[in-house]
């Protein structure tokens, strides 16, 4: 049987009824040509030819702009989109300096170790060719310490990621006198990544590199990469708290690409569910696949990588002779295997694969035809950088965003023009949240001594520097602050994230042969490693006999159930200061400062397909407090009074609101949803909202089952940072809060379930069967005419 | 509201504003003040008991310690001086017989070949006495000892910072007394106090004369040496095992910096006392350990009173280094030792230099007694069989004693068999 064309399948495709039921938008993306200009002349001739014999006789017009400005010693962000040539644009006027100034150095920073090492091979590329005497080498935790000392002193260009530079290099930055002392370029790839929370903290890593190169003199230019962002300058000047120059505009030719936008059929419309998403995506690949068409397809979660592959690999038994011939990709496979299949895909010998978002960043797998994705991945930015996996440099190829049940994905594949036209998200940073601050001080006065009027972030330095010093970890004299503590800082904080404990999970099915098989971080292990719960991993349930928080274990057992667990949690919030506040339609809308408790009170037991409650448990486990940064409104009750509806309809409404809320938020924030947290309460905490056993019920503390509302408190809705201390959403959704009204009413009125369904207020069961429909009267009256 | 406050209620410090009641503590605040405490100030606790308790009336620091502040033109520092008389006892030795270790043999030790011509009054003992362990720019270190010989005596001399501010001083101190001197004597100093030493010139913007300076660091020697009968090679174990030292209340290495920290704090003598007695311990040890270890080396020392695994790893050590002229004579007396372990090392050592030298005669003879002691030894028996095999050309005896091993030697690794295996066939190839 003759093979199709990717064009002929699409045609196909469109003219199959079925099919186009489900499309919510097809566009198309045109081709176009390539902005083209000659090698500057000051680019070494070596270099020229090196690339020339690539077939590189001439470099596109922002290659051009971006050298240029490098060149002349200009800290640039670079934004461009894939496979247009961004490396050269930091890796010429490197080696160029290089050639110059032997003794000159360079720091190359990647988010993870994957991307540093393929960018390695593509360094160590030219290098070669170019026969020159430049030394380049990766530095990261699987460094062999033998190595470690040549790569100190001989290393032109170091290649690493943030955590190393924050724990392995700088505090130790005597030892890399030479680098230092040599220092001219600091090329940060991926720069997007960098936001929240590790953004934050990278902030404060740069803001310590900087310190230290002014220590020895150096003032390097920072080359800076980024996929497409709305603020990309700004994010950049944030990161790097200092005046950055944007290119971005690209003058790499782009092939034609086809976007479609794929929502699941409706199987039970009373429910509310559309099949899964996994069935389309399962079923276009081994078509495309059948047909030769190279396809990546991505997830958002692991587990979802594996049930896919495995589908896939079913679908192909038999078929085909070559197991690998669909493959699955993602983070804990070996380093091995991952480098095959990279190979693979690029040889074309492998023609599916399924992966996390491990692959989405820049590692060199070669043009792919398909790209489909199972799942909104998170954010704009992250989509089209997904897309772009497909089609680099081929003629044709095609997109396909298939939309799971939630409110984000929704909105998304049932709102084309705002995915479309719509500028992505903003990064955002807030690397003066003092708890982070305060780990990059202690970390700091660690690589060298503060000096009286020295400044280091937004907040009063001195002040700082007293309250340590009164913590009895640093010590003053003569205007200078010195760690005079024998720990080692640096140690003792992660950059991905703030808290830095973790739970790990044992398994003790096999007496005597207790093994570790996962670790759940902090916050996560009260609603998943609870007493009584049931911990999924890797298709395996583990029944948790007993969470010991002191020691930080949960000691679980293999069990084979019929149900899961969902932990019934409740969260009550305190304003304690308000930063601003503004008035809408007589709703109050506010931002500022909350006190968050959250305890776990008890669990659900869930049936496995029906979703039915089987069962409840009690859980004790300790409150907890943090201090956050949150938005919220509040709407009067004699607003509420005027809509006609029962007080119970009103709760419902409001809840069904928040949930779709937090998902619209987490969208607009470009986080991800466990950034961010939600209550329904009033400003003092005086009461608030949980799930009640069968329905939502109002509450004035975690024993007290039901109390009465009262009319003198008026219902308050709360987004807050899901961080000790924030880390800025909080203001940007107080800024938005009319689009993200007008984008939750979006998603629920066009929703096409009756009562509610888990992509617009929540799950039937769980909201009640009004929710929905009181919801949008409350959203209208928000709205106003 | 102010910084202060604001991080003080961030990490649940302060009762919240507005409350009227006492609100409950809440076990999260508790435990993110806990958890921020252990942060910041995770040190050691020292037992109650072993601390000099916080005194009501702090010891000048010249009181607990005899010495006297030091001033140069970059600052002042504290400097205490001692010297040990020739004739005072160091554990088993005086010290007038310490003064005298061979340089030659220092030489053969590090494989410096310089050292031959340098004199013991050259050197410069260092040990240092630091903030914390962990290392990196945050580690100070506070005590630099340092030691010498002067006409059969030796004298310490150790440079305190008493804060931070005086560091300045003494690493130019430092600088100076080491510019008079040709070399360094440590333990464990190549991976650790030089390099600390070297951050803190860097950090000081200072010129760093330690740095390529000829350097004995007795640690790898020792545990070369030593290693096979030690639970570890810390020098306080080395003391006590091998040069037969006790230390009466000395303060245990983890809990010096805390004794730093309290002085910078209480400014009180008395913590600091015993870090300064511990830390010249340390220092005449090292003495006493150069001596031991050339000495060894000299094969200076009676047989009787050596112990015999030293000898046998301190010969294999020479022979590494490629001094046969050394190592042969020590192999030669160890084959004879009464603790059958050492004897065979000694014989499988040996066989290899005369295989080396083709006193083939020799060679066997060892092997044989080897092979006699153990019938199933691996080493002795292939040897035996090469012999046979390349030398005699008895191919019979030789497939028979490969054979025996392929057969009855227990616990053979997988290499060793296919090795054989491989032999095995040769020979039967070659006697066909």
């Amino acid at each position: 049987m003759a093979h199709l064309s990717l064009s002929e399948w699409l045609a196909r495709a469109e003219s199959d009824r079925r099919f186009r039921e489900n499309v919510t938008a097809i566009k198309r993306i045109d081709a176009t040509d390539g902005l083209f200009a000659p090698y500057p002349q000051w680019v070494n001739p070596a270099i020229q030819k090196v690339l020339s014999g690539r077939g590189i006789t001439k470099l596109y017009n922002h290659q051009v702009r971006a050298i240029e400005l490098v060149h002349q010693g200009r800290d640039i962000v670079l934004v461009t989109p894939t496979a247009s040539g961004k490396t050269l644009c930091y890796n010429i006027p490197v080696l160029q300096r290089i050639i110059e100034e032997p003794e000159t150095r360079a720091i190359y920073l990647f988010p993870t170790k994957a991307l540093a090492n393929d960018q390695m091979a593509e360094v160590h590329g030219l290098i070669r060719e170019l026969k020159a005497n430049i030394k380049t080498y990766t530095y990261d935790g699987d460094t062999p310490d033998d190595a470690r000392q040549a790569i100190r002193k001989q290393g032109n260009v170091v290649v690493t990621n943030p955590d190393m530079l924050h724990a392995g290099i700088l505090p130790h930055h005597t030892k890399w006198q030479k680098l230092f002392s040599n220092l001219k370029y600091v090329v940060v790839d991926e720069l997007h990544t960098y936001r929240g929370v590790f953004g934050s903290h990278v902030t404060n890593v740069f803001r310590r590199l900087k310190r230290i190169c002014r220590f020895y003199g150096q003032d390097p230019v920072f080359i800076c990469c980024s996929a497409t962002v709305a603020n990309p300058r700004e994010h950049a000047e944030n990161l790097l708290e200092k005046d950055v120059l944007l290119i971005d505009e690209s003058g790499a030719p782009r092939s034609a690409k086809t976007f479609i936008l794929y929502n699941p059929p409706v199987v039970n419309r009373e429910l509310g569910i559309r099949q899964s998403a996994l069935t389309p995506a399962r079923n276009m690949m081994n078509d495309l696949i059948g047909n030769r068409i190279q396809t990546i397809a991505f997830t958002t979660s692991r587990l979802n990588v594996e049930v896919l592959t495995k589908y896939l690999k079913d679908m192909f038994r038999g078929r085909i002779p070559d197991d690998h011939y669909v493959t699955g990709y993602r983070g804990g496979y070996l380093p091995n295997l991952r480098r095959q299949i990279e190979k693979g895909l690029r040889e074309k010998s492998i023609m599916g694969v399924v992966s996390t978002n491990a692959l989405e960043l820049g590692i060199d797998i070669g043009d792919l035809e398909v790209c489909i994705m199972v799942g909104y991945p998170g954010t704009i930015a992250s989509t089209w950088q997904q897309a772009g996996r497909a089609g680099r440099r081929t003629g044709e190829s095609l997109a396909v965003l298939i939309a799971k049940s939630n409110p984000m994905d929704q909105f998304i594949v049932e709102n084309p023009d705002y995915f479309f036209t719509r500028s992505p998200e903003y990064c955002r940073v807030n690397p003066d949240n003092l708890l982070v601050l305060l780990h990059h001080i202690k970390s700091a006065a660690f690589e060298l001594p503060f000096e009286e009027g020295e400044k280091f972030g937004k907040e009063d330095l001195m002040e700082l520097l007293a309250y340590l010093e009164e913590k009895g970890v640093l010590h003053r004299v003569d205007q200078r602050w010195h760690w005079a503590a024998e720990n080692y800082p640096a140690d003792e904080v992660s950059l991905r994230t703030i808290s830095t404990e973790n739970v790990v999970v044992v398994d003790t099915t096999e007496t005597g042969d207790h093994k570790v098989i996962a670790e759940v971080d902090w916050e996560s292990a009260f609603t998943t490693l609870h007493d009584g719960a049931i911990y999924m991993m890797e298709s395996q349930q583990y029944h948790v006999d007993h969470l010991d928080l002191e020691r930080k274990k949960a000691y679980v057992k293999k069990v084979d159930v019929d149900h899961y667990t969902d932990a019934m949690n409740y969260t009550n919030v305190k304003v304690i200061d308000d930063f601003d506040k503004k008035i809408k339609n007589d709703i109050i809308i506010e931002h500022g400062e909350v006190q968050v408790t959250r305890k776990v009170v008890g669990y659900k037991k869930i049936k496995f397909y029906t979703s039915e409650n089987v069962g409840y448990g009690d859980v004790d486990l300790p409150q907890r407090d943090m201090h956050t940064t949150s938005y919220w409104f509040t709407l009067p009750w004699d607003l509420l009074n005027s809509l006609q509806l029962t007080r119970l309809d009103i709760i419902d409404g409001l809840a069904g609101l928040t949930y779709c809320l937090h998902h619209i938020s987490a969208m607009l924030l470009m986080a991800d949803i466990r950034d961010v947290d939600w209550c329904i309460g009033d400003k003092s905490g005086e009461w608030y909202v949980r799930p009640g056993n069968n329905r939502r019920v109002i509450t004035t503390s975690p024993t007290k089952p039901v109390a009465v509302m009262e009319n003198a408190y008026d219902p308050t809705i709360f987004i807050f940072d899901a961080y000790p201390g924030g880390i800025g959403f909080s203001e940007n959704l107080f800024d938005r809060h009319d689009e993200l009204i007008n984008a939750v009413r979006s998603v629920i009125a066009s929703c096409p379930c009756e009562h509610g369904c888990p992509m617009c207020v929540g799950p039937l069961l769980e909201v009640g069967p009004s929710a929905r429909s009181s919801a949008l009267q409350i959203l209208d009256m928000m709205i106003g005419p | 509201m102010s910084l202060k406050d604001r991080l003080t209620r961030l990490v649940g410090e302060a009762p919240k504003p507005g409350e009227g009641k006492a609100y409950p503590r809440q076990d999260t605040i508790r435990e993110l003040r806990a958890r921020i405490d252990t942060i910041m100030n995770r040190r050691e606790r020292i037992l109650p008991s072993k601390t000099p308790e916080a005194r009501r009336d702090a010891l000048p620091l010249e009181h607990a310690v005899a010495g006297e502040e030091v001033q140069t033109q970059h600052g002042t520092f504290f400097m205490s001086r001692n010297i040990i008389d020739a004739g005072d006892f160091y554990g088993y030795s005086r010290v007038r017989d310490l003064a005298c270790p061979s340089m030659p043999a220092a030489a053969f030790l590090t494989g410096h070949r310089p050292f031959v011509d340098m004199l013991i009054t050259d050197g410069l003992f260092l040990d240092t006495e630091t903030t914390g362990l962990s290392g990196g720019t945050g580690t100070f270190p506070f005590l630099i000892g340092l030691g010498w010989f002067e006409n059969d005596s030796f004298v310490t001399c150790q440079l305190l910072s008493r804060d931070f501010s005086e560091e300045v001083a003494a690493l130019r101190y430092l600088s100076e007394l080491a510019s008079g001197r040709q070399f360094l004597v440590t333990f464990n100093g190549k991976a650790y106090d030089i390099n600390l030493l070297a951050t803190r010139f860097i950090l000081n913007r200072s010129h760093d004369r330690l740095a390529g300076m000829p350097h004995i660091d007795l640690l790898h020697p020792s545990r070369r040496i030593f290693a096979h009968r030690l639970e570890n090679t810390r020098l306080s174990t080395i003391e006590s095992q091998i040069l037969g030292v006790r230390r009466e209340g000395d303060v245990p290495g983890f809990e010096i910096p805390q004794r730093y920290f309290d002085w910078l704090r209480q400014r009180d003598g008395m913590f600091l006392k015993d870090v300064f007695e511990h830390n010249r311990m340390d220092i005449i040890s090292m003495a006493s350990l150069l001596k031991h270890l050339t000495d060894l080396v000299e094969n200076t020392v009676e047989i009787e009173n050596c112990h015999h695994g030293d000898l046998l790893k301190l010969a294999m050590f020479l022979h590494e280094r490629g001094d046969a002229a050394r190592s042969l004579p020590v192999f030669e007396l160890l084959v004879a030792s009464p603790h059958p372990d050492v004897a065979a090392g000694a014989r499988r050592s040996l066989s290899i230099i005369y295989k080396k030298m083709r006193r083939w005669d020799d060679a066997v003879h060892l092997w044989q007694i080897l092979a006699d002691d153990q019938p199933h030894d691996i080493f002795a028996i292939e040897e035996l069989a090469k012999f046979y095999e390349h030398q005699t050309r008895e191919l019979e005896k030789a497939l028979q004693l490969v054979r025996r091993l392929l057969d009855h030697a227990p616990h053979l690794s997988q290499a060793a068999c296919i090795s054989l295996e491989y032999r095995y066939q040769r020979l039967l190839k070659k006697l066909s």
